[in-house]
């Protein structure tokens, strides 16, 4: 299993960016009702892996970090999706 | 390294089946784009017609360009603007983007560099037909309205080639101020 994605919240995240281009940081903070604390921690583990790309820019002087997807992110979440299938299978 | 079990897993497995479900990304169609190219159409469409008829003279053919540059000024700053500033931006609404710069981009150059292909009413129909395929495909994302709104440009182009000659570039501009204008205006109403 991918380690990244056993966090919950990690797995949230990647889960709320699967349909979109960009989403801001705020709204993810919102869909996953999680602190800015909390979320900026594992947003850092997602970008390092490569997961996730941030992209920081400032709109009306304040400042907005929106994230989308990287293909590897994609691919992991749908290799980890098809593990915890598999878990559940052998679980019945 | 961290285990999981299966009732996690189901947990976890739940969670993404809730997310995607909450997640239908609306298809938003930038309502202020249809309005000023609905305009901008309508107004090349009714301009040439004018000429043609010598009802207006040829110098303001000139206002053609000021109105297409301004349109297309607009486009790409409000664009890159809205883009720059969304919360949220789908897959399926970047995708919506592109056909809609394609099919806009294609009759533009019709327009400009292509009108003695496409002469008098043949550019006018080609606005009609990039207008239609744009509101037809936002129609087939679920907006009713653009599917009402592609529906009429469609009319107004088969209402066109069956009427006088000499009144087609106004019914095709008003299928264009109806259809497309009318559809970016309910858009922006729909979104305040």
């Amino acid at each position: 299993m991918d380690e990244l994605l056993l966090s919950k919240v990690r797995l949230g995240v990647v889960a709320e960016l699967l349909n979109f281009d960009w989403v801001a940081f705020s709204e993810l903070v919102r869909a996953l009702d999680v602190s800015n604390g909390n979320l900026g921690a594992h947003m850092i583990k997602l970008v390092d892996a490569g997961y996730v790309e941030e992209e920081k820019s400032f709109v009306n002087r304040r400042p907005l970090t929106r994230y989308r997807l990287t293909k590897r992110g994609r691919d992991a979440f749908a290799a980890h999706v098809l593990q915890l299938q598999a878990l559940l299978k052998e679980a019945k | 390294m961290e285990r999981m079990d299966a009732a996690q897993a189901r947990e976890h497995i739940e969670m993404i089946e809730r997310i995607l479900a909450e997640s239908h990304p609306r298809l938003c169609a930038g309502g202020e784009f249809f309005v000023v190219w609905g305009i901008a159409s309508a107004y090349l469409t009714v301009l040439f017609e004018l000429v043609a008829q010598g009802a207006v003279p040829v110098v303001a053919e000139w206002s053609a360009a000021i109105v297409l540059l301004g349109a297309v000024l607009y486009t790409g700053l409000r664009g890159r603007a809205l883009g720059r500033t969304l919360a949220r931006t789908s897959l399926v609404q970047r995708e919506f983007f592109n056909v809609l710069w394609i099919t806009i981009g294609l009759a533009f150059i019709v327009n400009v560099a292509a009108f003695r292909i496409f002469p008098g009413i043949a550019s006018a129909g080609i606005w009609s037909v990039a207008e239609a395929i744009v509101l037809l495909y936002i129609g087939m994302h679920g907006n009713r309205r653009a599917q009402f709104a592609g529906a009429l440009v469609v009319a107004s182009i088969v209402v066109a080639n069956f009427l006088a000659p000499a009144l087609s570039a106004y019914v095709l501009a008003a299928g264009m101020l109806a259809g497309y204008t009318g559809f970016g205006l309910s858009e922006l109403l729909a979104r305040d």
